[in-house]
């Protein structure tokens, strides 16, 4: 018996050893250890808690590169981030946040929409830290929530798309019938026919935020309809690639993703985030912080336009940087009348606006859009 | 050359002791994992430990975190006495979660303790419901039930997408795919600081403890669960027995989702359940489907997710690894039980037979 | 020890499984051209030294030499290589494929086999006389054939030690008598045969010499010639044993069930029971003899009212049974103790303590929704005293991990508990040693003295004619014949169990 024990113990440090090397091998290098919340002096600490991996290359690495470009503006002797990564929408998230401000975070981003709840009830436990939650609509003494204006960079891509498109048909291949969802379809479709008034844009809802397969299965689906040019909603490149594999046309979304589509890639309405950020932590600095819904435009560097791809001609580059332009002086908006819906009927008048609560609310399609909303 | 053998049965003494074996063999080898990407390993478990004890908070957290483990847990256990394998805790208690939502929202006037206590029936309802669609197609077509249960729960999960995207939506939610929080009256109230679950989980471990060992209904389970064939002879109603333990089994599941609706989220949403149905399988069998275990089993589960959940905010430590050093855990704890049935022997290897 | 070196030795072997010592020091020797006996009760080692010998265990301690060179078995592959093949009391065949495709199965080159191959296997089963056909699909086998397939197969493999594990169990005597011709055979041919058995007059019958092992222990090898019966019984057992058994003579009583025409279908449509029809008495034990799977399990289980059945009558005091409910037949005091080839498959639950086990007939006559424990643990106890079972305890320990015998004490102990009328009992010595076949023998003579009809189902002959009043055989779901125990030969119900028909109408007793 005791032989055996030996024996057995041998191998144990073996296996454990042998594991160990295999771990570290595919372990994780984006950790970034935080020093504990007694050293850190006078900087401000902020946490950011995030739906996906950091390194998503989408929805969750453009908040990380807004974070990194954040402490990069106002200097990493002023601030300490603590992240956490994919952070399901439940109830845990309360002990994330809670486990943050005992590690000393005065204000937190949460960057999605399951957060919102959550994020509410901590932040009124919580009422000396401060709270800042993406694309929710919750706003109290210490806590907002921010969001960009992504409908005017997609009118632009609108605007670029409806100039390269060979036949006029262009696909969108949407994550879910959300009011953010169908304003982006709107405003790209006004974009389409401001300067190709026949063209149509085509809906396909996948009903998934990030799901590859299905979202390429889509944009395969748009593309055996007819469409030569495909439009996205969606986290993931793969309505890119499939457009890539077809020779098609594409516009992205969330970052440049021109590697996706090389030949046919138009552009992409983008974040940058990092403003946001900087002028958040710049006010707690300052203490001058104050929970605000933000819903920031072009003009605030929030958002914008990626480079343009190949394909885009330089006619076309000009007249988008024409529609930009007047868009970041203020004498342009994306919802001003006449609009009429799908069936025709006026919904904006001629020299109305909309306004901010139509537009988070807008639950119907413009005119030149082929699809339905399902209720 | 090492050879497997088969050993006597270990004695439960031993056993404890060929578990606690493993989780120490599987915290050593973390540590080293953990050292070798440049923390300290002592300090990263302090903070485990920390982060699921260290303030009221926390401990109220983990408290939180093991009640829905634990009645999932208590629910399986049922079912897999009579090796009915009911997947379909994830799905099961998304629907008793419907069902009780379904008074949250559209009775909220009713009396606080009245709409309560038919919310939490609702939820057995619901649960037991829909548990009895693959115990009918069991016990009338002998489908597997383990697909069965499985796909229901997709169909479950769409159930509720559907309802959050369309009928059930917030009007005030401006559109955004919500349902409506639920007011205070359909709101469990707390004790001691945290919601009264924690009351019905114990309450329950005790009447699943007396079912199973000292009812007539739990011995038929029990002994359908053995041999079907004795269960005939013996005279017991199959298809009854099947039912009945499916419905109990999927009540308490979604007992737990009405719980965790009504007194976690304050709504309904299609991410109530995030795969703590396909967790509480795993506690379940763990704890040897037996009631008193499943507290402690339950209760280590939610130990652990606290404090992966807290190292990866006080170190930064990635959410991969974090998972990993979970998984580690449970992948020794599930390895040990191996070595009470079957032990390892060094075979010399002298001249090979001619 | 003998001048000339052993063909297989093997030295003070020792094995333990966790706390139990199934080999204790055993030293065993064969030679060429012996048929070598290894007799022992249950319990006793036999399996376990040859599957060491067969390379499956590897010994703890001791040393096994072939012609005098120490070898060391670590995979059958090990032992079939030193020309030492097992034929397991479990045949692992292929159903689908013939005899030899089974044959050259797992053989290097898989089923591409050449000419050469199936001429060699022709050869072997001509040269032991096999009286295999090698194009026969393996399903269309009796257990007989498959069996000196597995033989086949072994030889095949160069085996020139061959080792049988309780090869007659499943046997009609008529097959017995040839497996015996083949060994002998084997013998001549200077192979040597190791045959396990606890069957004494086929081991005083076939062997040259008999090695007796007792709880893990050798205690003597002698030469079958220079010993008997009632020798071989005392080594076995450790003292003196009476090893008849007795018939209790009686008038049988009244009749207790009468069996009109009963047929069972299987799935397929094939009756397993085709136009059965005979009758119990009370005070009577009718024997049932019959090749395994010959509509024993269907009788067993109509009478319980477990099997559907799909014409016929069976009459308890002139009450159809048939369309019963299992509990309303056993309330009428009809006890089945079925015990299936896995033994614990139906009236026991393995994984249950004994109170438990006992409980099952108790707890739908109790009231209220809560069991009562406390009567099945008096009764436990009882039981355990009455026909004394030997188990660690009656609460909290799986009855599965009781012996068999053990295991067929408590079935027995609480379906008599419940003093039936009638008494179904199939295979309740199956796998039993000698002391507690003989128990169980008296016990079901005590309920036929109380007049409970009995029908006992069992597979030795010897036993069957011993104890039983009359015979019925069964045949492929059909009853061959219902004859006198006490004149009717052993032959006579082979060949009834082969199919032929009873031949003599005058002893037929209905």
């Amino acid at each position: 018996m005791k032989k055996n024990w030996k024996k057995k113990a041998s191998l144990l440090v073996l296996t454990v050893f042998s594991m160990s090397l295999l771990l570290t091998g595919c372990g994780g290098n984006d950790a970034k250890p935080a020093a504990p919340a007694e050293e850190k002096g006078d900087k401000v600490t902020a946490g950011f808690i995030y739906i996906g991996p950091a390194n998503d290359g989408g929805y969750s690495q453009v908040h990380d590169e807004g974070r990194l470009a954040m402490i990069e503006a106002i200097g990493a002797d002023k601030v300490e981030t603590i992240v956490q990564e994919e952070v399901p929408e439940d109830q845990g998230i309360e002990s994330v946040m809670n486990a943050m401000i005992d590690n000393g975070a005065e204000i937190i981003f949460a960057n999605s929409f399951g957060y919102m709840d959550y994020v509410e009830k901590v932040a009124k436990a919580n009422p000396d830290v401060k709270f800042m939650h993406f694309s929710g609509y919750l706003q109290g003494e210490n806590y907002g929530n921010y969001f960009g204006r992504m409908y005017q960079p997609r009118y632009l891509t609108g605007v670029a798309a409806g100039l390269t498109t060979e036949n006029g048909k262009i696909g969108y291949v949407a994550a879910m019938p959300t009011p953010e969802v169908i304003r982006g379809i709107n405003a790209f479709t006004l974009g389409v026919r401001s300067v190709n008034p026949e063209a149509t844009v085509q809906v396909s809802w996948t009903n998934t935020w990030y799901d590859p397969a299905v979202e390429k299965q889509a944009a395969e689906a748009l593309l055996d309809a007819g469409v030569d040019t495909i439009a996205q909603h969606q986290d993931s490149t793969a309505p890119q690639q499939a457009a890539a594999e077809r020779g098609a046309y594409s516009v992205g979304y969330n970052t440049d993703m021109s590697a996706a589509n090389p030949e046919g890639y138009i552009a992409a309405p983008v974040w940058h985030l990092g403003a946001i950020y900087t002028s958040q932590m710049q006010s707690v600095l300052d203490g001058t912080w104050k929970a605000e819904s933000y819903w920031g435009g072009m003009d605030d560097g929030v958002i914008g336009l990626s480079e343009f791809g190949t394909c885009v001609t330089d006619e076309t580059k000009a007249a988008v940087k024409a529609v930009q332009d007047k868009i970041l002086a203020g004498e342009f908006d994306v919802f001003e009348g006449e609009i009429k819906d799908q069936n025709g009927e006026v919904k904006v008048a001629a020299g109305e606006k909309l306004s901010d609560a139509d537009m988070l609310s807008m639950m119907w399609f413009v005119e030149g859009v082929i699809g339905t909303i399902p209720q | 050359m090492l050879k497997v053998v088969k050993k006597a049965e270990s004695s439960a003494g031993k056993k404890v002791l060929i578990n606690v074996i493993g989780i120490l063999a599987a915290l050593l080898t973390a540590a080293v994992f953990l050292a070798l990407s440049g923390f300290n390993p002592l300090e990263v478990y302090g903070a485990m430990l920390k982060g699921s004890f260290g303030t009221h908070y926390r401990f109220t957290q983990t408290v939180i975190n093991a009640v829905p483990l634990i009645i999932l847990s208590l629910g399986i256990s049922v079912a897999f006495k009579m090796k009915y394998w009911n997947i379909g805790a994830e799905g099961q208690m998304m629907m008793g979660a419907f069902l009780g939502a379904y008074f949250a929202l559209y009775h909220s006037t009713w009396p606080k303790p009245v709409l309560l206590v038919v919310m939490l029936l609702a939820g057995c309802v619901g649960g037991g419901l829909w548990a009895l669609i693959p115990a009918w197609l069991r016990a009338k077509f002998n489908t597997s039930e383990a697909i069965t249960t499985l796909m229901l729960n997709y169909v479950a999960i769409k159930w509720i997408v559907y309802l959050q995207y369309g009928p059930w939506k917030d009007p005030k939610a401006f559109g955004f795919p919500k349902m409506p929080n639920f007011t205070d009256s359909a709101i469990l109230p707390s004790l001691g600081g945290i919601h009264i679950g924690w009351v019905i989980a114990l309450v329950l471990v005790v009447v699943i403890y007396l079912f199973m060992n000292h009812s007539k209904a739990g011995f038929e389970i029990a002994i359908l669960g053995e041999s079907e064939n004795t269960a005939r002879y013996v005279g017991i109603n199959i298809s009854k027995t099947i039912l009945s333990a499916a419905f109990i089994s999927g009540a308490l599941c979604g007992l737990t989702g009405i719980i965790q609706a009504s007194a976690v989220t304050n709504n309904l949403s299609s991410a109530l359940a995030s795969g703590i149905g396909y967790t509480a399988i795993i506690t379940a069998w763990l704890s040897g489907l037996s009631a008193p275990v499943i507290v402690i089993v339950c209760s280590l589960f939610a130990i652990l997710t606290q404090g992966a959940s807290y190292i990866q905010t006080a170190f930064g430590i990635s959410a991969s690894v974090a998972s990993v050093l979970q998984a580690l855990i449970l992948f020794f704890v599930l390895g040990s039980d191996f070595f009470t049935k079957y032990q390892l022997v060094w075979q010399e290897k002298k001249k090979g037979a001619n | 020890m003998e001048n000339k070196t052993a063909y297989i030795a093997m030295e003070n072997i020792v094995k333990t499984f966790g706390k139990v010592v199934a080999n204790n020091n055993i030293n065993f020797s064969v030679n060429k051209g012996e048929i070598h006996a290894l007799l022992g009760e249950n319990g006793a080692g036999k399996s376990t030294l040859m599957n060491m010998l067969s390379g499956i265990y590897i010994p703890d301690s001791g040393s096994i030499y072939v012609e005098g060179k120490p070898v060391v078995f670590s995979a059958p592959k090990d032992a079939i290589n030193a020309g030492i093949g097992m034929v397991h009391q479990h045949f692992k065949l292929v159903d689908v494929m013939t005899a030899e495709e089974n044959v050259i199965l797992g053989q290097k080159g898989g089923l591409l086999f050449d000419r050469q191959d199936g001429e060699k296997i022709t050869a072997l089963a001509e040269r032991f006389e096999l009286g295999i056909d090698l194009h026969k699909r393996v399903a269309d086998m009796s257990v007989g054939e498959k069996q000196n397939l597995e033989i086949l197969k072994v030889l095949y493999r160069g085996a020139r030690i061959l080792i049988l594990d309780e090869p007659t169990a499943v046997l009609t005597p008529q097959e017995t008598e040839k497996l015996f011709r083949i060994m002998r055979k084997m013998k001549e041919d200077g192979c040597a045969v190791i045959f396990i058995s606890h069957k004494m007059n086929e081991v005083m019958a076939v062997t040259d010499k008999i090695t007796v092992l007792r709880r893990g222990e050798t205690i003597q090898t002698l030469n079958t010639a220079e010993t008997n019966p009632q020798q071989l019984t005392e080594l076995m057992v450790g003292r003196p044993m009476d090893l008849a058994v007795k018939r209790l003579e009686q008038e049988r009583g009244p009749e207790a069930i009468r069996v009109e025409h009963l047929t069972v279908k299987k799935l397929e449509g094939v009756p397993a029971l085709d136009n059965v029809s005979f009758n119990m008495y009370a005070g009577e034990i009718l024997s049932v003899a019959g090749i395994a799977g010959s509509g024993q399990k269907e009788l067993c289980e109509a009478i319980a009212g477990l099997q559907k059945v799909d014409e016929g009558h069976i009459y308890f005091r002139n009450e159809d049974l048939v369309g019963k409910s299992p509990k309303e037949i056993a309330a009428k005091g009809i006890s089945m103790s079925f015990v299936p080839e896995d033994r614990l498959g139906m009236g026991l639950v393995a994984g249950m303590d004994m109170v438990h086990n006992l409980l099952l007939k108790q707890y739908q006559n109790q009231k209220g929704w809560f069991l009562n424990k406390k009567a099945a643990l008096v009764k436990a106890e009882e039981i355990t005293e009455k026909f004394e079972i030997n188990t660690p305890g009656v609460r909290n320990h799986p009855v599965k991990n009781l012996s068999g015998g053990n295991i067929q004490k408590v079935l027995l102990g609480r379906e008599l508990d419940n003093q039936p009328e009638v008494l179904i009992t199939a295979y309740p010595v199956r796998g039993l040693d000698i002391m507690t076949c003989h128990k169980i023998y008296d016990i079901l003579n005590e309920e036929k003295k109380k007049g409970v009809a009995v029908l006992f189902i069992a597979e030795d002959l010897d036993v069957l004619l011993a104890l039983g009043d009359r015979v019925m055989v069964l045949a492929n779901g059909e009853v061959t014949g219902i004859v006198d125990a006490k004149t009717t030969s052993k032959e006579e119900i082979g060949l009834m169990m082969l199919g032929q028909h009873q031949k003599k109408e005058g002893k037929h007793l209905a």
